[in-house]
């Protein structure tokens, strides 16, 4: 922990110097780098080197079918692969006309709020173990593990589930599985109090994390910043209440937000929407029973599918932020163009080569984790 | 480079009964203490979190994370590697001191696996580095990683483990398919035939064509004077 009234003496400029900061390095979330100038430790300038995880996903999804592209797309983001899955299925659904059953939109739901308390648990987790509370870590991965076998029940797969398709979902839920949804949110929620006791209220923690990368209202609005990290600013804006899809209108939810915009305003916005989550699949799980009908709208034989030929943009509110689609269709098999705007690429490059500015070197992992980006969506 | 003739080699006794009992402790102690480096390349690495914690547990076999490459034993591969990302891969491996040991998980390693068509990426890993073993899904779940490192632990007891001396036997072939992508310049810090002559593995595929362009084109690397324009001196040994 630093010592209060701590300053770096001043030295003549030759003290500054460069550094790598990453790829390899275990203060950097996933295969990314910085390329930092230093003085002493305070950081002076911070440039993002990213593109080590570039694999060319919009070219790729041109030379692909629309259905192909289905098991593609969730690999953009790999803590969090079912809002890809969704907002792309949306995409395609507005270019034809489809009409998701009721059923299977709130499956869709479900299936989205799981994957957030995954993802979360997961950067709670990473967080905590750049801070060295490793414990955090053992439990944040252990319980999000319970996630995926919840997952790996419904859709097949653990992580990417590749469960929605165009026009709805998969399959339907295994019998008795709703009962295990609530068992799982029950022994989440029973652990809240000790991860409260264990990272969010530990003063190693709050200490490290209070005023470090602070950002205000007007600044996260001219970088595009989205999510949880422009909650944390004070500003409620999400969204799945702002601009609604599937059922998330007839839900009930709080958009929960902090005014300060440092990492430790980030992680609690975090820290506050597990509780929303939970909130949110508690009514699902209530509603699901009583709705019945077909999981998806019939659709053409999906090898030989022309979808027709127009625009289409699609948003949805991803555990990082706001994540959109841009896709275009010429009347053909493939899609002409699909733009990804995720949120990662916002917060990694531009957002955080800002805020590292001034901050002192190991700051950088305390900015970049709660900001939560993630290296796979900013490269592409 | 110019100090590695100092360190001492161990001459193999040959039937010595003492030295292959010491060997066989080695080989028992390497194995069953195995640091793996902290390196993640692609999407895979998302299934080794679960496999390093609570759930499944790797420490329980003596396996641990370690962040640098210079007391790395393991080197993961987790995913498909870009270009980009196969220049540092290729450095960090070099950098590693042997025995080291390349696992390769998920698909993408073995031939390109989703990414097959994609311009960015590098589709078979052992045509750049030798790989001991490979584990293929995609992804693997954390039980199939443990089993593969089982495996690898199997292999090192029984003296099986050997892909790191081919990098040193077979160096002119790795190094053509490296100069066949990153250019004829291509060049690391390692001087990895000094290492070969140290290891007593040169061999008929060390030095060829490919090692011959690389002694064209090589310049010594000083350290720092690239980027920061100042006139450092040579460092002195
Ligand atoms: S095999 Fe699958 S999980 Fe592994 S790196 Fe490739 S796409 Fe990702």
């Amino acid at each position: 922990m630093r010592p209060e009234n701590y300053e770096a003496q001043r030295q003549p400029p030759s003290n500054e110097y460069e550094l790598n900061f990453g790829p390899n390095h275990p203060g950097i979330e996933g295969n990314y780098a910085l390329k930092v100038k230093l003085h002493g430790d305070v950081v002076l300038e911070a440039k993002a080197d990213g593109g080590y995880l570039h694999r060319g996903f919009e070219k790729l999804m041109e030379q692909r079918l629309w259905i192909q592209n289905i098991a593609l797309v969730p690999r953009i983001c790999v803590p969090d692969p079912s809002p890809m899955e969704l907002c792309y299925s949306m995409a395609v659904e507005q270019l034809c006309g489809l009409k998701v059953p009721k059923r299977a939109r709130w499956i869709r739901v479900m299936q989205l709020e799981l994957s957030r308390i995954a993802a979360h648990l997961f950067t709670f987790g990473g967080h905590a173990a750049t801070t060295g509370m490793y414990s955090t870590m053992y439990w944040g991965v252990a319980d999000r593990d319970l996630l995926l076998d919840l997952f790996e029940e419904f859709t097949g797969g653990r992580v990417y589930s590749i469960y929605n398709i165009p026009g709805g979902v998969r399959r339907e839920l295994p019998d008795g599985f709703l009962q295990r949804v609530t068992e799982t949110l029950d022994y989440i929620e029973s652990r809240l109090a000790d991860y409260d006791n264990l990272f969010f209220k530990n003063q190693v923690f709050v200490k490290r994390a209070k005023g470090v990368g602070v950002m205000s209202r007007e600044q996260a609005l001219a970088w595009g910043v989205t999510g949880p990290n422009l909650r944390a600013t004070g500003l409620a804006f999400d969204v799945r209440r702002d601009d609604p899809y599937l059922v998330y209108d007839q839900l009930d939810f709080d958009i929960p937000t902090e005014e300060n915009g440092d990492a430790w305003a980030r992680t609690l916005v975090r820290r506050h929407e597990l509780m929303q989550s939970i909130r949110i699949l508690r009514q699902v799980v209530e509603a699901l029973p009583d709705i019945h009908g077909p999981i998806r709208a019939p659709i053409p034989n999906p090898l030989a599918w022309n979808v027709p030929a127009g625009e289409t943009y699609t948003r949805v509110e991803s555990s990082k932020g706001e994540l959109c689609y841009y896709v275009v269709s010429d009347g053909g098999p493939k899609p002409y163009r699909v733009h990804v705007r995720g949120p990662s690429s916002m917060h990694a490059v531009q957002v955080l080569e800002k805020l590292s500015v001034g901050s002192r070197i190991e700051d950088i992992a305390q900015t970049m984790f709660s900001l939560d980006a993630c290296p796979p969506e900013v490269d592409r | 480079m110019s100090s590695i003739n100092q360190i001492p080699v161990i001459e193999a006794k040959k039937g010595n009964p003492l030295a292959r009992v010491f060997d066989e402790l080695v080989r028992f102690c390497r194995s069953r203490s195995l640091f793996i480096l902290h390196y993640c390349t692609g999407c895979g690495a998302i299934e080794l979190p679960p496999a390093m914690t609570s759930r499944f547990d790797m420490e329980r076999l003596g396996i641990q994370p370690m962040v640098s490459p210079r007391q790395a034993d393991i080197l993961l591969i987790t995913g498909y590697v870009s270009i980009k990302t196969l220049k540092r891969v290729i450095l960090t491996y070099e950098q590693m001191g042997s025995p080291k040991y390349v696992i390769g998980i998920c698909s993408c390693t073995v031939n390109g696996g989703m990414y097959w068509q994609s311009y960015a990426t590098a589709k078979k890993l052992d045509e750049y580095m030798p790989v001991d073993l490979y584990i293929a899904g995609c992804m693997p779940r954390p039980e199939a990683v443990i089993a593969g490192l089982q495996q690898l632990m199997d292999s090192i007891h029984a003296g099986k483990a050997n892909s790191w001396e081919d990098y040193y036997r077979n160096y002119d072939y790795y190094l053509g398919n490296q100069q066949k992508l990153f250019g004829d310049n291509w060049q690391t810090p390692t001087d990895v035939i000094a290492e070969a002559k140290h290891y007593n593995l040169l061999s008929k595929g060390t030095l060829g064509v490919h090692t011959r362009l690389l002694e064209q084109h090589q310049q010594p690397l000083e350290a720092l004077e690239m980027r920061l324009g100042h006139n450092l001196k040579e460092p002195t040994e």
